[in-house]
């Protein structure tokens, strides 16, 4: 076992060039999946003609389709259709587009978890449908949400390492260009990322389980 | 409403079909007049590894890429735009390095692509700058000297690739032990669990120059030729990588190169055609 990389700074740095990437790509297709994903949700919630059908197909096909595929398509057919874009940007695509569509069902579940007399008493209380969303059932189910929110996105982090397939830069990647390097460091590297994205997983879900009893107290 | 569903599914899919022939496959790059266009615009982008030590590998000591390959590509640059320094490398790897010179973003393969009747189909090659084969790692002090001394030995090899069934058809007594890859399988040599280990020369040298207590023994008995990979029908380009590759190897640049990665002298025989042959097909 030899974990003398752990003295060594440039295989250090090559590693936390690689972490700031998979942190980065996690962090702008958690932002943008959480975005799209709850108005995904919502609107299939909704059930507003050919909006929310709109939304169910969406969702129904990206869901069923496995996330190396969507990488590889967002790293190919952007290029085919003349769109340059940087690696990075092409995976934090591709991520959005089946993260999106997995919180989109986060969102809907929690929606339909909201009692329905709830919302019954507020349209009797003159709010519109809207309010009655935005105020009443929308603040309640986002707390419920959480915990398979958190999940969802803690495996983003860690699928980010699917796109080892198409080089991104990123930690898994790098890890594997240091021990296609000095192949005596692979077990101890393996070992040694599995930590790193054991911590952030795993701070990432302690926060979400101190944000849960915030919003619960 | 599971029929609409069925039919807008239907019709997403057909429109998606068109939007991917409607533009796909336009070549930016290389069409017949290939090279003019690299030379206009005053940089070649060539495809490479980026994970395969001693020809093509990310040194983490200072983020450089470097190998034999990358110095190939380098005085390519500098023969063709005068400067070696407009050379671009994109990392590639098997799955991707075929797709992305098609598509027009890579100029050329140089990483470490054998030559097989099957990828001539898709890509058109320069002719043979390496020779691998598959050869065999034992300690410095083994009696394995040929192929057929690993009769009744364990024999490590990497799970997925073919290098098992071929020794078996050369040797059928050797026993052959999988491993996940490379990597595992020279930490099982190292350990003594098995007597040799056997894949293409081009790796068991990277291996060997890291642990010299070990070397390399029995020749070549499968042929790897490796070849720079042109989109089909750059003439063009090919005809000057073909010409390039001569020329270097003329008048000693090759031979220096070698010596510098490989710690040995070229083969004087490196043919230049050839295409993948293994006793095991």
């Amino acid at each position: 076992m030899d974990f003398s990389f752990l003295t060594r700074a440039d295989i250090m740095k090559t590693l936390l060039d690689g972490l700031l990437v998979t942190l980065e790509v996690a962090l702008f297709s958690i932002l943008f999946s959480f975005i799209c994903g709850i108005v995904l949700g919502t609107l299939r919630y909704t059930k507003i003609p050919v909006l929310s059908h709109l939304a169910a197909l969406y969702i129904e096909t990206v869901r069923n389709l496995p996330l190396l595929l969507i990488i590889f398509f967002g790293f190919f057919a952007f290029k085919e259709w003349g769109w340059e874009l940087p690696i990075t940007i092409s995976v934090i695509i591709s991520m959005t587009i089946f993260t999106s569509a997995l919180v989109g069902e986060i969102v809907r579940g929690g929606l339909n978890s909201v009692d329905k007399g709830q919302i019954e008493a507020a349209r009797a209380s003159g709010l519109t449908y809207v309010q009655t969303l935005w105020h009443i059932v929308l603040p309640q189910a986002l707390r419920r949400m959480i915990p398979p929110m958190v999940s969802q996105f803690v495996s983003l982090l860690k699928d980010t390492s699917l796109a080892v397939a198409i080089s991104l830069p990123e930690l898994m990647h790098n890890a594997q260009i240091v021990y296609s390097r000095y192949y005596n460091m692979t077990v101890p590297l393996l070992i040694f990322v599995s930590l790193v994205y054991f911590v952030i997983n795993y701070s990432l879900s302690q926060a979400s389980r101190q944000l849960e009893k915030k919003l619960a107290g | 409403m599971r029929k609409w569903c069925t039919l807008l599914l239907i019709a997403a899919m057909a429109l998606f079909g068109a939007a991917c022939n409607g533009t796909g496959g336009g070549g930016k790059i290389a069409d017949d007049n290939s090279l003019e266009q690299i030379k206009q615009r005053g940089k070649l982008v060539a495809g490479v590894k980026y994970d395969t030590h001693l020809f093509g590998y990310k040194d983490p000591a200072d983020g450089q890429v470097k190998g034999f390959e990358i110095d190939l590509m380098k005085e390519l640059a500098k023969r063709m735009l005068g400067d070696e320094s407009k050379l671009e490398l994109k990392e590639v790897n098997s799955k991707t390095r075929i797709k992305l010179l098609n598509g027009g973003d890579i100029d050329l393969i140089c990483a470490t692509m054998t030559i097989s009747e099957k990828r001539k189909k898709e890509v058109d090659f320069s002719r043979v700058y390496f020779m691998a084969g598959q050869s065999l790692l034992v300690p410095n002090n083994s009696p394995i000297k040929t192929v057929h001394d690993t009769k009744g030995k364990k024999v490590a090899t990497a799970k997925g690739a073919t290098s098992g069934n071929n020794l078996k058809s050369v040797e059928p007594g050797a026993q052959i032990q999988l491993y996940e890859n490379y990597a595992d399988a020279f930490t099982a040599l190292r350990a003594g669990q098995v007597d040799a280990l056997t894949t293409d020369d081009s790796i068991l040298m990277g291996m060997q120059q890291q642990d010299p207590n070990f070397k390399l023994v029995g020749g070549q008995f499968t042929k790897e030729p490796y070849g720079i990979g042109l989109k089909k029908g750059a003439n063009e380009l090919r005809a000057y990588v073909d010409q390039f590759l001569d020329q270097i190897i003329a008048d000693g640049t090759y031979a220096k190169l070698y010596m510098k990665w490989f710690k040995q002298a070229p083969p004087q025989d490196l043919p230049r055609q050839a295409v993948q042959a293994s006793p095991g097909k």
